[in-house]
């Protein structure tokens, strides 16, 4: 009776996760997290850790085939990871044993400079024990880039690689172009009365191309495509040009100090994070004017053990359960009550 | 809707020919011959896949065009179910084949595009391909139970299980990879953004869909074939739970979410 009992709470327990999961993609992303972070929901996830608890102790299926124990077992670290992980097992966590940790938050380190101030999401400001440093900052982009040319009517288009020397023929009525020049971060200085154009690279982002228009009738002029001003024309001409780059990567160079000690360092980008002090460090955006600083997204990695130690067990529980084991022809009718 | 123009474009076409003669073959009773038409539209598959491959330079599943691409190439998955699990329906494998390819054929973008730096990791591949793995046999296992709840099989050389057994078996192997699935979507996610879950609605419908897995394998142990039927409508609700999945979220746009640069 009690096992008949105790399954039929899984059951709802996981039918009602269910429902809350497809009402939780219906609001979402911000208002779920704070749905599921509430304190009913968080009645409900000690619940569902507890009834797993019950299961594996009620039913000694579950404790004597392995692979079963794994699964069912395996669900329990990840609630339980992920409950001591939340914001409420935080609070606890400072309560119970004085642990106080930085919540997720951001920094913004300008190059050269170190800091250990994180702004949480409601602004306000923590402090981590040790200093990050941002050596350099760099994007990097997909190689080649191109130019993109279309006449006025839009009946004629073209797209060329951008490289140094290289002339590209237009056809018939619009001559060639060849690229001249690659600016990282265009500049006009103006002394006096002469003016010159220079690329100053890492003090800004003004990527221009300069190219040299050889029209049919032996007309030569220059023009500048800028990447910033994307669709603009020079008035007289007959052909739109733009230049577009795609991010391949955002680089920021990171050192950690401690004590006036450099005790880690590693160059993060997105999907490879700097971990260190119980931390992850993320490439989560930056300075789009001037490249000049990074913003680091930094979040605790409290209860991540127990989550991953969960995923790694539920698993390796399922394969085996149900690749290596022979299943028996058909699932024993209604064998809760016997097990 | 529209119709591509392109090399891509006409291998697509030809392999949903391929399937649907393969599957009209069939039904006139002429299964040797469906087989062979099988086989050619799977071959047409692979070079489309491999196509799309060389041409973008990367692993051909970063948008919905070539994961759907990737799920045209069904046959491994027929010639396994039945030698291993003794599972036939092969001209329903014809029929999903030719399916989904039908969105890759007319409906998505097949424009490449570059990688975005968060889609570049290891974990990006096994991910998806795990996935989409554990779909087909869940589409499968759907399959048959749709056949289970008309009262009838596909055609038997005696050698096969009953649908709703095949139903069961099917999902018995495409559960790990969909719990695989969701772990490593997880991890990189991680990875990726820094948190492991983001509560974003893709990640909550594809927790859903694993939780209607998790409700048929409960459901099954307690009550084994007695509800048959209960057991069927689990399997088709699994399916259409991942039908929106795959699909809904991307494509409605309803929701802002971390996912949004999955679609077509
Ligand atoms: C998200 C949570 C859960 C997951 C992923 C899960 C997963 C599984 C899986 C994969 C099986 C194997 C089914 C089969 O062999 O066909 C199973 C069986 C079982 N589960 Fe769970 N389960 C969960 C929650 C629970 C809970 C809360 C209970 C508590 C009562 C429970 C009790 C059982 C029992 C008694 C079996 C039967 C074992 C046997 O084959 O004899 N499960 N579960």
């Amino acid at each position: 009776m009690l096992r008949r009992t105790a399954m039929w709470a899984a059951m709802a327990i996981i039918v009602l996760l269910f429902f809350l999961s497809v009402y939780g993609a219906f609001i979402g992303p911000e208002r779920a997290k704070k749905f599921f972070n509430s304190p009913v929901l968080g009645v409900y996830w000690v619940a569902f850790a507890l009834l797993l608890a019950v299961g594996v102790v009620l039913f000694r299926r579950l404790l004597r085939v392995p692979a079963l124990l794994l699964v069912h077992a395996g669900c329990i670290f990840i609630l339980a990871g992920a409950i001591w992980g939340s914001e409420t097992g935080r609070i606890l966590q400072k309560r119970l044993f004085g642990i106080d940790i930085v919540p997720t938050g951001q920094m913004q380190i300008y190059e050269g400079y170190s800091d250990n101030r994180v702004i949480l999401e409601d602004n306000e400001i923590r402090e981590l024990p040790f200093h990050v440093r941002l050596k350099d900052f760099r994007l990097e982009y997909y190689e080649p880039e191109h130019i993109y040319i279309q006449t006025r009517q839009g009946d004629a288009a073209w797209e060329f690689p951008v490289e140094v020397g290289a002339e590209y023929q237009l056809g018939s009525g619009y001559g060639s172009i060849e690229i001249l020049r690659v600016f990282e971060n265009f500049r006009i200085t103006i002394d006096g009365d002469s003016r010159a154009i220079i690329d100053e690279p890492g003090t800004g982002i003004n990527a221009a191309i300069e190219v040299r228009m050889k029209k049919p009738d032996g007309r030569v002029f220059t023009r500048y495509v800028f990447e910033r001003s994307r669709g603009n024309i020079y008035p007289d001409a007959e052909l739109y040009m733009s230049y577009d780059r795609v991010v391949s990567d955002y680089v920021s160079e990171l050192q950690v100090i401690r004590d006036g000690q450099v005790v880690a360092e590693k160059d993060i980008e997105v999907n490879h994070p700097l971990h260190f002090g119980g931390y992850h460090f993320y490439q989560h955006s930056y300075d789009a004017q001037a490249a000049q600083y990074t913003v680091l997204m930094v979040g605790p990695d409290t209860g991540l053990n127990s989550v991953y130690a969960g995923y790694l067990m539920l698993c390796i529980g399922a394969f085996w359960h149900f690749w290596l084991r022979k299943p028996p022809k058909s699932a024993p009718a209604g064998s809760v009550e016997q097990d | 809707m529209e119709i591509k123009y392109t090399i891509q474009g006409l291998l697509i076409y030809v392999t949903i020919a391929a399937y649907l003669l393969a599957l009209l073959v069939s039904l006139l009773r002429r299964p040797r011959a469906g087989h062979i038409l099988y086989v050619a539209g799977f071959v047409v598959a692979v070079v489309s896949f491999s196509y799309r491959w060389y041409h973008v330079r990367h692993v051909p599943m970063q948008n919905l065009f070539e994961v759907f691409l990737c799920l045209g190439m069904i046959y491994p998955v027929s010639v396994f179910c039945r030698r291993v699990l003794h599972i036939g329906g092969r001209s329903a494998d014809m029929l999903i084949g030719a399916v989904v390819l039908v969105p890759a054929g007319f409906f998505f973008n097949a424009e490449p595009q570059k990688l975005p730096p968060a889609l570049q990791s290891w974990l990006f591949a096994p991910h998806v391909a795990v996935y989409m793995i554990s779909y087909i046999f869940m589409a499968k296992a759907a399959s048959h139970a749709l056949w289970q709840l008309a009262g009838r099989g596909p055609r038997d050389d005696g050698n096969l299980l009953p649908p709703e057994e095949a139903t069961y078996r099917l999902i018995c192997i495409g559960f790990p990879l969909l719990t695989l699935g969701l772990v490593l979507g997880s991890v990189w996610g991680k990875l990726a953004w820094g948190d492991y879950w983001g509560w974003d609605p893709k990640e909550l419908w594809s927790l859903a869909s694993w939780l209607v897995y998790v409700g048929y394998l409960h459901y099954r142990y307690m009550f084994g074939k007695r509800h048959p039927r209960v057991n069927s409508f689990w399997a088709i609700t699994g399916v259409v739970v991942i039908v929106v999945t795959l699909l809904w979220v991307n494509l409605s746009r309803l929701f802002a979410g971390l996912h949004s640069y999955g679609s077509g």
